[in-house]
């Protein structure tokens, strides 16, 4: 893919979501730079022109799947067990004869043929674990449900977080950014299977406000949307009001906004027009990965709030050892991922007045 | 700015779109709720996602719950003690050398669709769960019975080989393997349901689908949501339709158990088919907890073939060494019944003594097997899945052996297919195990232990015992039989200490029995949603 | 501006690398001592690491024996064990006494509640090899649901959790940065091969692929970091490639290549100390990641295996229990988010330290 020509001295680190699969650098709060390597090179980045870009990009999406696909698909084989084990054992017969009807007693490199052939055709094939339905069905069933919990969650997570964000950073070592710090910090060190639990427990038993689980289509409706979205919201809030209190004080410190406050501008001004639009770069970034992190689910929170959502499925695929379902959360987590950052990329060059398209 | 606010109205624009997608999917449920009069609905927090409701491709307990209420076999299990009562047959008649069981089919059984029920749909029905191409994972249950299952099943002898046949449209015969004398009771078993085979002609794979399921049980398929809800309503065809009083049935499918504890607490569901082992004791207090024996026992495998296992009093010391009454009191808590012998007591079987506790004549067979005080004793490793309780249960037996007999193990957890894996391959040294009789009768726990059995994971192996249970197996039923039963246990257990058992199960459920009649406690945790009614 | 900065940080001694690294550490420490947050995480974590370090000889009881009689005890500080037994049975009677609508104990309560208290009295139990009496202990964090003591179970889980946290970093950065210093200095097909990899393992769900390895090599403590870091070392191995690149043309590795310095030294003297400062930046941050995925592995049952225990696994043990006894989830949780407070302040404190550019520091 030619990236190796384009190099960049300083590179955010942290997590794996933070790194574009093109090998572009995604900041976020732990970034030692606060996120500005990509303010400084990306522009270099991206000089080949719109078209040629897309094009280039999407290209490139194919080969990756690919090889994702097949280590996948030969790593998930290696794990001891198989997707029909029961605590009352099979006997061999009977899992002989599931096996020959799942094609699993054939060599290992035919049955990769035929699942690489089904899913060029768009067959994610048959679950080996919820016989009535096949893959497609489940994730195409739960993926909406995900991504729908996840995009009011980041909603939430955005607004508060660049809002604490800002506040503590033009307030900075002032109560207001102590105490909206410390909140993010938890948010960072406590796990969600604590936060979940705790507010269904306050929230549902003591308190009596909400139902404890369920889902918008379900008896309770709308109102059981509420303690997931604030849980799964709370670490992203976190990263974001970090990131974002990193980013603001750096802008301040910048000459421009120097200028800006020089001629006098009222300082809402120089906040709302000049500080903000520089400063959410940054965080721009770093909702790519998170928005592939978020839509594809979260385990944790689907099994305590019994959302029928996709997440679940990356944990319990891989115990119950249903290969199909593996694969195909695999499948689409990547593309999404690689989707995202691509999106990210485009918005980024609407925000950025250092790239432009030639 | 303006830029700013393209980012944010994208962000916006994503939302309402999700937004709007949702809220069509929403359907009309509740309205209709509220037109009805008063209808009384029963929800049940179900544990896992079921796998199927097809009843040949079923092997778990949540489907088990769901199709008692879907579909009913030619015995339906009585709610108060899950033994046979008329199902589809009104009567029956066994030849007096316990072989051939010949079903008279009611003229009232049609399925949800108005077909009739005949007695060529049972057997088509019994050689579909047969037929090696099903790959049904609970074939091996019908084979144990029914003559020629076994031989078609792997694919020796075609269909024609297997005993069943419909003698008239109403009139169903098949031939056992010997005089069993749990049939009747197995029969309610969703293995030998019968199935819509007209259904399944047209559907295909995809009969089970709510638009297309046909059933004959108390309850018909509503609506079957994955991962959220599956709910049924009273099917007008069922012959006993009276019976049935509940209007709606909604299974909520819950893989968290503090959530399911949570939502019963909350009155978001009438019952919660399981308790978390952090509640009992706050359980206990409450009159709608529900705990009772179940034919089940809680075990520790050894694998009889690793030294210093392979020792019967090595075997024998471990078991002696634990004090199972403090186990059940501060462990388990919920009212489990210590055990020594594997097979819980039941109708004309009491069980065996076992060996019970004795710390001194467990260190003595620890020295006489080489190991004085423990000394040069091999580290074990405990094996058990990953699981709260079963670790609390491990961690206390590890104690118990450090203090009693200076033994020091180590325990392993590994996550459920792992676990499989090593227990169906032998690779373990102690490792924990549980078994849930499918039939009131000792040989459901026993059979299992015979040389190569497929769930003999610890590889015991006694010529005597596998004769016992052989002859047991050809003995038509009575006290003479019984007795081999318990000559090949004693032998299994007091001889050899073949496996460890811990303790009997118990079945833990929460629901009000002021409010809901219909619900019993029974040995086999069998409880049919149609026999529920509000009181 | 970050290419400047390495450039002034080069430009004071390019042949001598100990030189150099020296200066621009004590440079980061002066920077690091002003920032009050950053040395307040530094204390924190100092402390946490003494603490699991002493455990042994610390004056706590053992983690792993367990005294049933005393599950589920409150934290106390002037009630003993004992005290604290026989109120909790107490209770529970008068629980029981009042669903079944007693007002007086039943013979065998009132046997049991007398028995409890003789025992109080007398009891001696043999523990480590030294009889005690083991009614008259306190437990100032309270017991766990097996009568073990949560303060040592914490001091304990502290020393797993830590321990995960610093080996899966230092294993994870090994990795990162041999390979990510090979790709960058050889660069060609090899960079490339190299990048690819990484570009796909970021591609594949992070926790499916842990619970995978995990599976296949089986668990373990040792294998939970393995696993942890085989699928962390990405970053690091990304950002030293992109620092190596930076370096690789500068005139003292010139010097270096000149004067016939093989490749390896090379990479190994001169290219790897220089990318130090934003490692250990790296890395600080890295270890609060690595317990919060322990944790996680723990919810999931992946983590530790009993009677060991860490701070994830104590904290999802007592989820469960939170109604009935929440100081089994506080205390292990309060601990832990402490240790992740203070070592993401550190982390910060270090970042603005090493990194002249940024204007948080000021």
């Amino acid at each position: 893919m030619g990236r190796s020509s384009l190099e960049r001295p300083f590179l955010c680190i942290d997590c794996a979501p933070n790194v574009a699969l093109d090998g572009s650098c995604l900041p976020h709060s732990n970034c030692p730079l606060d996120g500005n390597c990509l303010l400084r090179h990306r522009g270099a980045f991206i000089i080949a022109g719109m078209t040629q870009y897309v094009i280039r990009r999407f290209l490139g999406l194919f080969p990756t799947l690919w090889v994702i696909i097949t280590l996948s698909f030969f790593i998930i084989r290696i794990a001891p067990g198989g997707p029909f084990s029961r605590e009352k054992e099979l006997p061999q017969q009977v899992l002989e004869n599931i096996e020959a009807k799942y094609h699993l007693d054939e060599p290992l490199i035919v049955q990769y043929g035929r699942y690489l052939f089904d899913v060029v055709r768009g067959d994610l094939g048959p679950s080996f674990r919820y016989l009535d339905r096949n893959v497609n069905f489940y994730i195409f069933s739960s993926l909406p449900v995900s991504m729908f919990l996840g995009v009011i969650s980041l909603s939430i997570a955005l607004i508060f977080g660049v809002g604490f964000g800002v506040l503590s950073a033009i307030r900075q070592n002032s109560i207001v950014d102590y105490a909206s710090m410390s909140v993010a910090v938890i948010g960072i060190s406590v796990p969600l299977f604590v936060i979940g639990p705790v507010l269904m427990y306050f929230l549902s038993l003591r308190w009596g406000l909400l139902p404890t689980s369920g889902w918008i289509t379900g008896r309770n409706g709308w109102v059981t949307l509420i303690m997931p979205a604030i849980t799964l919201a709370f670490p992203y809030f976190a990263y974001i009001a970090r990131l974002m209190r990193a980013s603001v004080i750096e802008v301040l410190h910048s000459d421009y906004i120097r200028t800006a406050r020089a001629k006098g501008l009222h300082e809402l001004v120089v906040i709302f027009k000049h500080v903000l639009k520089g400063a959410l770069l940054p965080v721009v970034s770093y909702l790519g990965p998170a928005f592939a992190g978020i839509v594809t689910g979260s385990v944790v929170v689907e099994q305590i709030f019994r959302v029928p959502g996709l997440g679940k499925f990356f944990v319990q695929s891989a115990f119950n050892r249903d290969y199909t379902l593996i694969m195909g959360t695999v499948i689409v987590y990547s593309i999404i991922l690689i989707i995202m950052n691509f999106v990210v990329d485009i918005i980024y060059s609407f925000l950025d007045p250092r790239i432009s398209y030639k | 700015m303006k830029k700013t606010l393209l980012v944010f109205g994208l962000v916006a624009l994503a939302a309402s779109v999700a937004f709007v997608g949702c809220a069509r999917e929403e359907p009309a449920e509740t309205a209709e709720v509220s037109a009805a009069a008063e209808p009384v609905e029963f929800f049940i927090a179900n544990g896992a996602e079921p796998e199927t409701i097809d009843p040949h491709l079923a092997s778990g307990v949540p489907e088990h719950y769901i199709l008692m209420g879907l579909m009913e076999g030619l015995v339906t299990p009585h709610p108060e003690t899950a033994n046979a009562t008329p199902g589809v047959a009104e009567s029956w008649e066994i030849s007096d050398d316990g072989t051939v069981y010949t079903f008279t089919l009611r003229d009232d059984a049609v399925w949800s669709d108005g077909v009739p029920i005949t007695a060529q749909q049972f057997v088509d029905s019994w050689i579909r769960i047969l037929d090696p191409e099903t790959a049904a994972p609970y074939a091996w249950f019908p084979t144990m019975f029914i003559k020629g299952g076994a031989e078609f099943n792997a694919g020796e002898a075609d269909a024609g080989a297997v005993a069943v046949r419909a003698l008239d449209d109403k009139t169903f015969q098949f031939e056992t393997v010997g005089p069993l004398p749990y049939v009747l009771g197995a029969l309610s078993h969703y293995s030998f349901a019968v199935v819509p085979t007209h259904a399944i002609e047209e559907y295909d794979d995809e009969w089970t689908l709510p638009e297309n399921f046909v059933g004959n049980g108390p309850f018909v398929l509503e609506e079957w949501k994955p991962q959220e809800q599956l709910t049924m309503v009273p099917n007008d065809t069922y012959w006993n339709k009276d019976k049935v009083q509940l209007d709606r049935v909604v299974f909520y499918p819950v893989d968290d158990n503090t959530t399911m504890y949570n939502m019963f607490l909350n009155g978001e569901v009438d019952w919660a088919t399981d308790v978390p082992q952090g509640q009992i004791d706050a359980a206990k207090l409450r009159d709608d907890f529900q705990v009772a024996p179940w034919l089940g026992t809680y075990y520790y495998v050894m694998n009889n073939e690793r030294p210093p296992l392979d020792d019967a009093r090595v075997r024998k010391a471990l078991s002696l060494a634990i004090d199972r009454e403090m186990l059940v009191n501060t462990v388990s808590r919920a009212g489990e019944q210590p055990a020594w012998s594997m097979v819980p007591q039941m109708d004309g079987y009491p069980a065996i003594d076992g060996l019970g506790e004795d710390v001194a004549e467990a260190q003595a067979l620890l020295a006489e097997a080489g190991f004085p005080g423990g000394a040069g004793f091999p580290e074990l490793t405990l094996l058990y899945n990953t699981n709260e309780s079963h670790k609390a249960i491990g961690e206390f037996i590890q104690q118990q052996w450090l203090d009693n007999l200076g033994i020091n193990i180590t325990l392993e957890n590994q996550e459920w297919g792992t676990y499989l894996a090593s227990r169906r391959a032998g690779e373990f040294d102690v490792a924990r195990a549980g078994w849930i009789g499918d039939y009131q009768d000792p040989n459901t726990f026993l059979d299992m232990f015979v040389t190569d059995g497929a769930m003999n994971g610890g590889r015991y192996s006694n010529a005597q015992y596998d004769a016992l249970i052989e002859e047991a197996a050809t003995m038509p039923a009575g006290p003479a039989r019984m007795a081999k039963m318990a000559d090949a246990e004693r032998i299994f257990i007091e001889e050899d200490q073949g496996v460890m058992p811990i303790y009997y199960y118990v079945n833990k459920d929460m629901i009000n029995l002021d409010a809901w009649a219909g619900w019993y406690k029974n040995v086999m945790g069998w409880h049919p949603v149609g026999d529920v009614a509000a009181n | 501006m970050s290419t400047q900065s390495t450039e002034r940080a080069n430009s004071t001694d390019q042949l001598q690398q100990a030189v150099e690294s020296v200066s621009l550490g004590r440079d980061a420490w002066r920077r690091l001592k002003k920032n009050t947050m950053a040395m307040f995480g530094l204390v924190v974590v100092v402390v946490y690491t003494l603490v699991s370090l002493t455990a042994p000889i610390l004056p706590i009881h053992s983690f792993r024996q367990q005294v049933l009689e005393h599950r589920d005890l409150p934290p106390s500080f002037t009630k003993t064990a004992g005290e604290l037994w026989y109120e909790r049975e107490r209770d529970y009677m008068l629980l029981v006494m009042e669903k079944e609508d007693r007002s007086t104990f039943s013979a065998s309560e009132q046997a049991e509640l007398d028995d409890i208290q003789q025992r109080i009295q007398s009891e001696t139990r043999e523990i480590n090899g030294e009889i005690v009496m083991v009614h008259t202990r306190r437990y100032v964090l309270g017991t766990d649901h097996l009568g073990r003591d949560m303060l040592a179970r914490i001091i304990y889980g502290g020393q797993i959790s830590i321990m995960v946290g610093m080996l899966g970093t230092l294993t994870s950065v090994l990795i990162g940065v041999v390979l990510g210093s090979i790709a960058g200095y050889v660069g060609g097909k090899t960079d490339y091969l190299i990048m690819r990899v990484v570009d796909v393992m970021y591609g594949l769900p992070y926790m499916l692929l842990v619970i995978i390895l995990m599976a296949i090599f089986g668990r373990s403590i040792v294998n939970v970091f393995v696993a942890l870091s085989l699928v962390s070392w990405l970053v690091v191995a990304r950002v030293v490639r992109g620092q190596i690149i930076s370096l690789k043309n500068s005139e003292f590795v010139e010097a270096a290549r000149s004067m016939g310095a093989s490749t390896a030294r090379i990479i190994f003297r001169h290219l790897i100390p220089n990318t130090l400062g934003i490692i250990i930046v790296f890395a600080t941050l890295r270890i609060p990641a690595f317990i919060m995925q322990e944790s996680f592995l723990s919810f999931l049952g992946l983590g530790i295996s009993a009677p060991f225990a860490s701070w994830g696994s104590l904290v999802s043990d007592a989820v469960e229990r939170m109604a009935n006894t929440p100081w089994q989830l506080f205390f292990p949780a309060a601990a832990m988010t402490v240790f992740l407070f203070a070592m993401n302040f550190l982390g910060d404190g270090l970042r603005d330290a090493f990194d002249p550019h940024s204007t948080n520091r000021r």
